[in-house]
C-alpha cells in the first residue's frame, strides 16, 4: 500500500517536475510546480512528518507560488522564449550535467541499500508539531532567530529592489540622485493638471532652471 | 515492503537533476527562479527522508529554516526581477549578462 503511494506521488513529482522545464509559458511552469509541492506534501505526511507537510502547503503552495504568479502577471510577457545560437552548447551540456546526476543517483540507491538503516517501524513522535517547537525554541534557538533577522533583512532589500518612484505630491515625482521640478514651476501658462516634470542634476542646474541667484551664497559675498 | 530511504534519495536526486537542467537550460528568468525553488524543495525531500529514518528531528528544523530562506529569496529575487524587467523590458538572462540594471 505505502509502495504504490509512494509510486503514484514520486511519478507525479518527476512529471510535474518535467512540465515544470518543458514548458514554454511561465505561468504553465508554475502550475506544475504547486504540482510537484503538493505532491512532496504528501510525500511528506507518508515519511511522518505532518508539520513539514502543512507548511509545505501553506507556505510553498500557499505564499510563494503566489508571489511567483503575482509577478508573472504583473510583467505580463507574452513573448515565447527563442534560442540563440550561439547558447546551444549548453544543451548538451545540461545533458551531460543531468547524466552525471543520473549516475550519482543509481550510485546512491546502491550504496544506500547496502548500509544497515533500517526504518523503524515503531510509532514516532518525531514529526509532530510539539516535538519540532520543543526543538526549535531550546536546541535551536539562535538560528531560529537568526532567521527572523534574515527575514527583515529580506523585506527591506525588497522593497528598497521594487520601489521605483517616490512621491512627493501630485504630479511630481523624485528619483533619488535628481531633482525634479513640476513645469508648472518654470512655465506659468502650463497647465496645472497635466504630470509633467522636469529633471535637474544637483543644486547649480535646478538654480539655473528656476533664474535664481544664491545671495547666501558665502563664496559670492565680498 | 514499505518505502526504503533510498527511495526517497533517488527521487531528490531526479527532482534536484531536473531543476539543474532547468536552470541550464531556461532563459526566462522566472523559470530559472521556479527551476531553483525546485532544487530547494529537493533538498528538503533529502532532509525529511533522513529525519524520519534516524528518527531525528534536527532534519525538519533544517527544512523549516531551508522554507524560511527560500521565502526571502523569493521575495528579493522578484524584487530583482522586477527591477530588471522596469530597466530592460525583458525576462531573458542573456539580455542581463552585465551587472548593471
Amino acid at each position: 500500500m505505502l509502495v504504490l503511494l509512494f509510486i503514484l506521488f514520486a511519478a507525479l513529482a518527476i512529471g510535474c517536475a518535467l512540465a515544470v522545464v518543458a514548458q514554454r509559458n511561465p505561468l504553465y511552469s508554475a502550475i506544475s510546480l504547486i504540482g510537484v509541492f503538493i505532491s512532496l506534501a504528501c510525500l511528506y505526511v507518508m515519511l511522518a512528518a505532518p508539520f513539514i507537510a502543512a507548511v509545505q502547503v501553506i507556505v510553498y503552495a500557499g505564499a510563494i507560488m503566489v508571489l511567483v504568479v503575482f509577478v508573472i502577471m504583473l510583467l505580463n510577457v507574452e513573448q515565447e522564449e527563442h534560442r540563440r545560437s550561439r547558447m546551444k552548447f549548453l544543451v548538451p551540456a545540461a545533458v551531460v550535467l543531468a547524466a552525471i546526476l543520473t549516475a550519482e543517483a543509481t550510485f546512491i540507491i546502491y550504496f544506500v541499500e547496502k548500509s544497515p538503516v533500517k526504518p523503524t517501524s515503531s510509532v514516532s513522535d518525531i514529526g509532530l508539531t510539539s516535538s519540532i517547537g520543543g526543538s526549535l525554541f531550546t536546541s535551536y534557538l539562535l538560528p531560529f532567530e537568526i532567521t527572523s533577522i534574515l527575514l527583515l533583512m529580506a523585506i527591506v532589500g525588497a522593497m528598497t529592489l521594487a520601489r521605483r518612484l517616490k512621491e512627493t505630491s501630485s504630479g511630481v515625482a523624485v528619483v533619488p540622485g535628481t531633482t525634479v521640478l513640476p513645469l508648472h514651476l518654470l512655465d506659468p501658462t502650463a497647465p496645472l493638471d497635466e504630470p509633467l516634470a522636469v529633471e535637474a542634476y544637483g543644486t547649480d542646474e535646478v538654480a539655473k532652471l528656476l533664474d535664481i541667484t544664491d545671495e547666501h551664497d558665502p563664496s559670492k559675498r565680498d | 515492503m514499505t518505502p526504503q530511504l533510498s527511495w526517497y534519495l533517488a527521487l531528490s536526486a531526479i527532482l534536484f537533476t531536473i531543476g539543474v537542467a532547468g536552470v541550464i537550460i531556461k532563459r526566462n528568468v522566472i523559470a530559472i527562479f521556479m527551476c531553483i525553488e525546485l532544487m530547494l524543495n529537493a533538498v528538503n525531500l533529502t532532509f525529511v527522508a533522513f529525519s524520519s529514518f534516524f528518527q531525528d528531528v534536527t532534519g525538519q528544523l533544517f527544512v523549516f529554516i531551508v522554507m524560511t530562506v527560500a521565502a526571502a529569496e523569493a521575495a528579493v529575487g522578484l524584487g530583482i526581477i522586477l527591477a530588471i524587467f522596469r530597466n530592460r523590458e525583458t525576462l531573458d538572462v542573456d539580455d542581463a549578462s552585465i551587472l548593471k540594471l
